[in-house]
């Protein structure tokens, strides 16, 4: 059976409609259907799924005029180079990638507008490493007895300030692993 | 038993599950910038934790070229990882459809491939491994950017997670530009599979995240999983409104394609992947009722021209020969098993 609208193709989309009583009856092809749903003429299924939270819609607009023409950054000298790989902005302009790690930071202020335009923001609120969270809690382990130590001195608890002074000599100078496995 | 083998959960909407995390390593540059020697070194240190947790390695640069495709085929390495020239190697293991990729984009490419909607438990596998690979080496990370990629687009955690789907009502109906376009205001990507650029040919999509910074493992894992429950239901509800002599249209056209699937004498992979695409829906319509999604599965790899062609003891030396070969390979799969 043929689409009763292009009367082409061949109709694979069946209507039944029910109007003050009155059934008309649609036989369509795929594109056409698929037109007359944006016309609002038929009735869209798949409609449902716009009912989606959609924190994201104005994101989808950046994305497609940041990313695919790397932001333009006038205040670059085509001389910096990361000093790890030597890769030049315009290097990372032309393959989209960067040469490594350190691009990051060495081109941090150029590629925050493409980060931005591709993720909507620049900052990371995943998973971490388990190194970097030794890390990080080691330091925030001895921020704490600092202060503690600090403390005690003003105290006059030399004894306890002592102890303190040495736990954070002991923590200074172990690697970051051992804290992993407490 | 590998992925394809398999039948997973919402098997009628979803064929498969994949989630892969993209990891570098401090102290070398990005692939493009990586010379062979740094290469080779890379893939030493990486293999060495990985073979001794049972992973088999695969040297690409000791392969042959049908061998490589075959790898695409089975989804398990990307067509560009296939072709590059580099030193590069897979650790593979079946078990659980996992596989790293050493040295294709990222130093570190981990992914978890599962039958059926099962993103979590793909995510979980992938995960296991990733942290193994964390207790050895230094990934590439900054606090404010996350996991340090090749590619600005993979920032933060790394992880595109995706679905392969399987919908033919609502390619029919002519939906799926407007799912497209919907699914991409929630950050949300489609991409078509074996099909120029629509998918159509064969009703397969793959859904994946497109951002992969300022948002957590979990929640893209919760957006996505939301997201292919609610195409299943309108892929479901299309399917259901299928009825009459839309329905008995459909019937003829299932049922044609069975018959050629099991009596052609020779197929090429272009009709398969047509056919395919009309007996499974005529699987999940209960139109088609002696083959089972399994045993149709398997042929989605196992039929493609690379694999194909290294099942066979002579390799076939004409197009033609290979055609009947697939031929030959769709008849045994699908014929009544016997006990």
């Amino acid at each position: 059976m043929l689409c009763e609208k292009c009367k082409k193709r061949t109709a694979t989309v069946f209507y039944n409609e029910n109007i003050n009583g009155k059934t008309r009856s649609y036989s369509l092809c795929g594109e056409c259907a698929a037109k007359l749903r944006e016309q609002g003429e038929l009735q869209d299924i798949t409609s449902m799924i716009g009912s989606f939270a959609d924190p994201f819609s104005q994101l989808h607009d950046q994305f497609f005029s940041g990313f695919f023409g790397m932001p333009a950054v006038k205040s670059i000298s085509p001389a910096k180079k990361c000093p790890v790989c030597g890769s030049t902005y315009a290097d990372i302009a032309a393959s989209g990638k960067v040469g490594c790690p350190a691009c990051y930071t060495a081109f941090g202020d150029e590629l925050s507008g493409l980060i931005q335009s591709v993720h909507g923001t620049t900052h990371h609120t995943g998973s971490v490493p388990a190194r970097q969270r030794a890390r990080k809690e080691k330091e925030e382990q001895l921020g704490r007895l600092r202060q503690e130590l600090q403390q005690a001195v003003k105290d006059e608890q030399y004894e306890h300030a002592a102890e303190l002074r040495d736990r954070i000599k002991s923590l200074e100078s172990a690697p970051d692993q051992e804290q992993e496995d407490k | 038993m590998a992925w394809y083998n398999t039948v997973g959960k919402d098997a009628d909407t979803v064929i498969s599950s994949r989630v892969r995390l993209a990891r570098n390593i401090n102290g070398y540059p990005f692939a493009s910038r990586l010379d062979a020697a740094g290469a080779n070194e890379l893939i030493e240190k990486v293999s060495a934790p990985l073979e001794q947790a049972g992973f088999r390695k695969i040297n690409f640069a000791d392969i042959s070229p049908v061998m490589a495709t075959s790898y695409v085929e089975r989804h398990y390495v990307s067509p560009e990882f296939a072709t590059k020239e580099s030193p590069r190697a897979l650790l593979l293991q079946e078990q659980g459809g996992i596989a790293v990729m050493v040295c294709e984009e990222d130093h570190l490419r981990i992914q978890s491939i599962l039958p059926g909607l099962s993103l979590e438990e793909a995510y979980k596998n992938a995960s296991r491994v990733e942290k193994r690979l964390d207790e050895e080496f230094d990934f590439a990370y900054s606090e404010q950017l996350g996991y340090l990629t090749h590619c600005p687009t993979n920032l933060g955690t790394g992880m595109r997670a995706s679905v392969m789907m399987f919908l033919p009502a609502l390619t029919r109906g002519g939906y799926m530009d407007s799912l497209a376009s919907q699914l991409s205001k929630i950050g949300l990507t489609v991409r078509g599979l074996f099909g120029e650029g629509s998918g159509a040919a064969g009703c397969m999509y793959q859904i994946s995240n497109q951002i992969t910074l300022g948002i957590t493992e979990e929640d893209t894992l919760r957006k996505l999983n939301d997201a292919i429950a609610q195409i299943s239901e309108s892929e479901r509800r299309a399917r259901k409104s299928i009825t009459g002599e839309a329905l008995e249209q459909l019937t003829d056209t299932v049922l044609r394609a069975e018959g050629t699937l099991r009596y052609a004498y020779r197929m090429s992979s272009g009709e398969f992947i047509r056919l395919f695409a009309d007996v499974r829906f005529g699987i999940a319509l209960g139109i088609v009722k002696d083959i089972s999604y399994e045993q149709l599965g398997s042929l989605l790899v196992e039929v493609m021209p690379a694999t194909l062609t290294l099942s066979s003891e002579n390799t076939p030396k004409s197009e033609a020969a290979r055609d009947r070969l697939r031929a030959q390979k769709i008849q045994s799969t699908l014929a009544p098993r016997r006990e």
